[in-house]
Formats: structure tokens, sequence, C-alpha cells
């Protein structure tokens, strides 16, 4: 925690701050690997709501190159379990997420991410 | 072909139960019938006769329903308000049993619901029995077969009776082949709330967070979420039964408790074997949340604040700041800290019917076509009305269970909603003003002054505090 998945599913929502928003950029992430239950219809179902994109630069900027620049047309089981780890087994445990946008930093602490805003950011 | 089965149900949360099957069959796509008497399908009767497919089906409902009694499900053999009765519908049941008589070890048991039979009547109960004619041995520790009779009597609590008073007076007696013992129930010992390493007290009852898991129809595959999270009661169930669960809080310090290193959240799913399938956790107001787009979830379980105890906020407030508290946000917007540092946003109270209506509205949001929003709706018992549901509905959300756990003068409605729309919805606002879209007051607004109020009649509604449970 903060998982990659729930990375790619977070964007930030400071008042007003509608356009590069996403995907929030890791600072001074420390990192963990833990290994969670492969389910892979799981997997295969989680795909189409995600930013393909945003999620292999996050995974490349941390250190794991194994997920193709393009979504694969055939999901084989390589391919899903690969996708698995970078989604569910990379942990984010401390470090900061910095919108591209508007700077607001969001700081994680034991793994929690902690997404409020200040009084003059929800208007 | 449908076989009938007699369950026997616990006697607890009775409105809890029909939904309960219901969700438990739809999970693993089990088609059953309940009885056609409007009495023979009440809820606060122990027994009751329900025709399955397949003997699978009823050993998979007794291993999920929380509400399944321990010694539970039977093969239906008949039933009767007289022995008469009985005799006669078992006799016509003979095809199900004439191939245990040439040699299966068997024993009799007799039982019954509300009262206490004198061993001496047990044995000519059995001995009623006899033209069955079963040829194999008696064994009372290890038969093949058990075949139980079990006999119903009225409720007579509060009336001072003799021992075996009324004996023989029962409202109608069952009888069956034990084929399945409920195992589900031991779960409520399993999640004990005393026995979990982390718990607060918002924490839920673990009996109802096992109920509220199931309405989510939880299995492998699914993502339920909380934004209510607390202590996260609900979490381990849902994940216990397969499911990822996300949680959010307004207030991380609910979800983290005291230990510096490792978020209560968390050890307490460690404790359960379930921490890898709580994806994350995290700290935001739900009327302003960072989701970055809709139908992510297959089902969204919550208690929201009552505003009582765990009082509803929301961030924003209605007067002006004082110097002090300007400065703190400043400090916070320069230098933004974990939420587990002193720096707590400004927060406005939030009242329990916009509450309501908002998390419905977020609910069709953020679940996929098809999911369900599990949810309690704190409520006046006096004044409620079944319109008041409708109240916080809207389009494309359709109510398919609503059961009260009474507490007096106030109880709480386990409500299920499901989202049978598969058009998109924008983020709703979360605009302080709702128009009412009924013209009607429903009984849980302003629940918190009501509740301080001691729930007095409209007219009377003075300052005095009521001294019942205390909603949380
Ligand atoms: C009744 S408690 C939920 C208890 C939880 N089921 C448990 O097991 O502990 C309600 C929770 O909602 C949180 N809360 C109140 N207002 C909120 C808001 N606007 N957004 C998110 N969480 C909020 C409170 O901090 C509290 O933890
Ligand atoms: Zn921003």
């Amino acid at each position: 925690m903060v998982r990659l998945i729930t990375h790619n599913l977070l964007a930030c929502h400071v008042k007003d701050c509608n356009t590069n928003n996403f995907p929030l950029e890791f600072k001074d992430a420390q990192i963990e690997l833990r290994e969670t239950e492969f389910n892979p219809e799981f997997v295969r179902g989680i795909i189409p709501k995600l930013e393909w994109k945003a999620l292999v630069d996050t995974a490349r900027e941390l250190g794991d190159t194994t997920l193709p620049l393009e979504l694969p047309e055939m999901l084989d089981d390589d391919f899903l379990k690969n996708l698995h780890h970078v989604l569910l087994e990379i942990h984010v445990e401390d470090g900061v997420m910095i919108c591209a946008n508007c700077k607001h930093v969001y700081p994680i602490s034991n793994g929690i991410p902690n997404m409020l805003l200040a009084e003059h950011e929800i208007g | 072909m449908t076989t009938l089965y007699l369950f026997v149900f616990a006697q607890s949360h009775d409105e809890f139960r029909l939904p309960e099957l219901s969700s438990v069959a739809e999970l693993n796509g089990i088609p059953y019938t309940l009885p056609l008497k409007p009495e023979d399908r009440d809820p606060t009767r122990p027994f009751m006769v329900i025709g399955l497919g397949k003997e699978d089906h009823a050993q998979i409902l007794a291993r999920r329903c929380i509400l399944i009694k321990f010694v539970s499900v039977y093969e239906f053999y008949g039933q009767g308000s007289t022995y008469e009765e009985l005799h006669a519908a078992n006799r016509a049941s003979r095809p199900l049993w004439e191939k245990f008589i040439p040699d299966t070890s068997f024993r009799f048991l007799v039982t019954s619901y509300n009262h206490k039979i004198p061993q001496s009547r047990q044995r000519e109960v059995i001995e009623s029995f006899s033209y069955m004619d079963f040829l194999g041995p008696i064994n009372m520790k290890n038969p093949d077969i058990t075949c139980a009779v079990l006999e119903e009597y009225f409720d007579t609590r509060g009336t001072t009776r003799s021992k075996h008073q009324g004996d023989g007076n029962f409202r109608q007696v069952f009888f069956g082949r034990l084929i399945e013992e409920g195992t589900a129930r031991n779960l409520i010992v399993k999640f004990d709330v005393k026995k979990r390493s982390y718990f607060g007290n918002t924490s839920m009852e673990s009996e109802i967070s096992l109920l509220m898991a199931n309405q989510t129809l939880a299995s492998p595959g699914k993502i339920v979420y909380d934004p209510f999270m607390g202590t996260g009661s609900m979490a381990y169930p849902t994940a216990y039964f397969g499911a990822l669960v996300y949680g959010s809080d307004i207030d991380g310090r609910q979800m983290r408790g005291k230990d510096k290193k490792s978020p209560g959240v968390i050890r307490a799913a460690t404790q359960y074997g379930v921490a890898s399938r709580i994806v994350d956790l995290c700290t935001f107001d739900v009327t302003h949340n960072p989701w970055r787009c809709g139908e992510l979830f297959d089902a969204i379980v919550t208690d929201p604040p009552y505003g009582v105890r765990a009082g509803a906020k929301r961030l924003g407030r209605k007067r002006e700041l004082s110097d002090r508290q300007r400065q703190l946000c400043e400090e916070h917007r320069m230098n933004p800290s974990s939420d587990d540092q002193p720096y707590i946003p400004p927060t406005r109270p939030y009242e329990l019917s916009h509450l309501a209506a908002d998390l419905v509205l977020l609910a069709r949001y953020l679940l996929r076509p098809g999911g369900r929003l599990v949810f309690f709706l704190p409520t006046v018992t006096d004044e409620y009305e079944e319109v008041d549901i409708y109240t916080m509905l809207c389009e494309g959300m359709e109510v398919i269970a609503n059961s009260l756990q009474d507490f007096g003068s106030w109880g709480r409605r386990l409500v299920t909603i499901r989202k049978t729309t598969s058009e998109k919805y924008p983020s709703p606002t979360f605009e302080p003003i709702h128009e009412p879209k009924v013209d009607h007051v429903p009984a849980h607004k302003d629940f918190r002054e009501k509740y301080f109020q001691g729930f007095k009649p409209k007219e009377e509604r003075g300052a005095s505090k009521d001294s019942s449970t205390t909603p949380v």
C-alpha cells in the first residue's frame, strides 16, 4: 500500500484542477514487495478501468519494466502474471504523490495516502 | 426436480433471514422455492421448508448463511399439526427413505423449539415411527443417518409454567433426515470484535458485519469499498469471503489506531489472514473524493456516521475561521503533513438525510452495473414509513432488501440497493442542499437531534436525553 492499482485509480481532486491532474508523481517512494494471490479473472476484469500508459510509466519509474508499452491483444498467462505483480504486489509505503498541475502534495505514511484537501482547495 | 429441505434458522435478526438467503442463493446461482402459505415463511418461526434442485445446494446455503443454525438442514419427509398428519405425510414420502430400510445404521432424535419434551414421551414418539421398518442397527454415536422429529411450540416466555407443562400442544411437528450442519455461525465467534487485535467504539458486531458482507455477494475476484471505513469491521468478513477491499475515512486515525508502525486495520486483517486483500486504505472526505473514474466496485458496504458518537462531518465550515485556524490551514498548505499529525482540517456537520441521498448518488457513480450498495440507516421507530427509503433513491437504483434491527425507540435498517442501470452518470456534486424528490420528510432526518431529545413525539420535543442504547 499504496499499490499501483490504487495509484492508477486516484487523481488530484483539488477544485478546478482538471487537466494534467493524473497520474500523480511519486517522490521519495519507499517500496515494499508483498506477495498477493493471483486471480487471472480479476486482472483481466480490471484492465478496461486502467490508464495503461500511466501504469507502465509509473511501474518503470519504480524499477519494474515487465509491462509492454502497448496493451497486448493476446492476454496470456505470463502477461497477466506480470500485470498482477505490478498492480497488486508493489507497495509504496512512504513518500509523497504530487500533482503535476497544481503541485498539491499528497503524503503517504505507513502505506496510507492522505488525500484530504485544505479548505481553500474545495471551493 | 425439486426436493424439499427443512432448514432450522437461528432466532436472531429475523428480518435479515430471507434477504440473506436470497443473496447467498443469487451468489451461487441456486434456484429455490419458499413455502406458499405466508405463515409457513414467517421469519419469526424457527423452521422453514425450502425447495431446492440439489442436495449440494442445501450444503452451500448452510455453509454461508449466518442465520442458518448449526444442526440445521434436513431432507424433509413431512409435517403436521398432529402426529396423525405427520405420519400420513411421512408414509407418502416413503420413496425418499425406503432405500434406508435394509441395512443402514440409524438413530432418531426428538427435539423441540420453545419447550422440553419429557424422556418418556420422546420414547413414545420414536416408537410411533416403527412402521418405517428400518432393519439396520441403531447407532447413537456414529450412525449412517440421523432422523429427527422437531416439535415447534408457541413462545411462552414471560409466563410461569412447570417444566413440561403444555407438552404435546405444539404448533407444528416436522420430520426429516439430517444432511448438513450449518457452519457459518462459527464465523460469528471467529470475527468477535472483543478478540480482534484492533477495534474501536464504532466497530460493528461480528454477526451484523457478516450479514452485511453476505449482502454484498462478496466472492473472489470482486472489489468492495467502504467509504466510512473506521476500524474496518465489514472489511474483514468481506475479504474472508474472497473479495478485495478498499477503505477510506475522513479521519485517518480511525483506520490507523495508536500503533505508529502498522495501521490497526492491517493488523486486524492479518489476524484473519486477509491482509493482502485489503487493497488500500486512504484518508479523504467522501464528499471530496479522488476516485478518477466511476464503475469501479462490485459493492459498497458501509455504516455511515449517524452523527451521534462518530459524528458525520465533511470538509468546510459554516463560520469564519479564527486567526489560529487560518494559520493552521496556511501551514498545512505550505507543508502538508500526514494524517496522523495534529492538523485536522475544519469540518462541518452533515445532516443524515443528505448524507443518505448523497451515498446513493455516489454508489450509482462508483458501482459497476448490477453492483450493490449495502448500508445502515438509523431511524426513529415510531415515525418510520416505507417511503422514507424512497426519499433517498435516485434513477437507476432499486431497493432489494430493507431489514430492521430494532432497539426500541430507535432502530437501524440494513438497506440493500442494486444498481439496475448501465447508463453512465457523472460523479455527484454533493451540493449541500437537496431538493427533496418526494414531498416527504423521512424519519431519519435530523436523527442526531431526535436522538438527544429522546425520540419524543413531534409535538413534545424538548431537551431531555434518552438513557437507552446509544447509537454510534
Ligand atoms: C459509524 S463509523 C464507521 C465505523 C466502521 N464501520 C467501523 O467498523 O469502525 C463512521 C465513520 O465515518 C467517518 N466519517 C465521517 N464523516 C465522513 C466523511 N465526510 N467522509 C469520510 N468519512 C467520514 C468517521 O470518521 C467514522 O470513522
Ligand atoms: Zn492538482
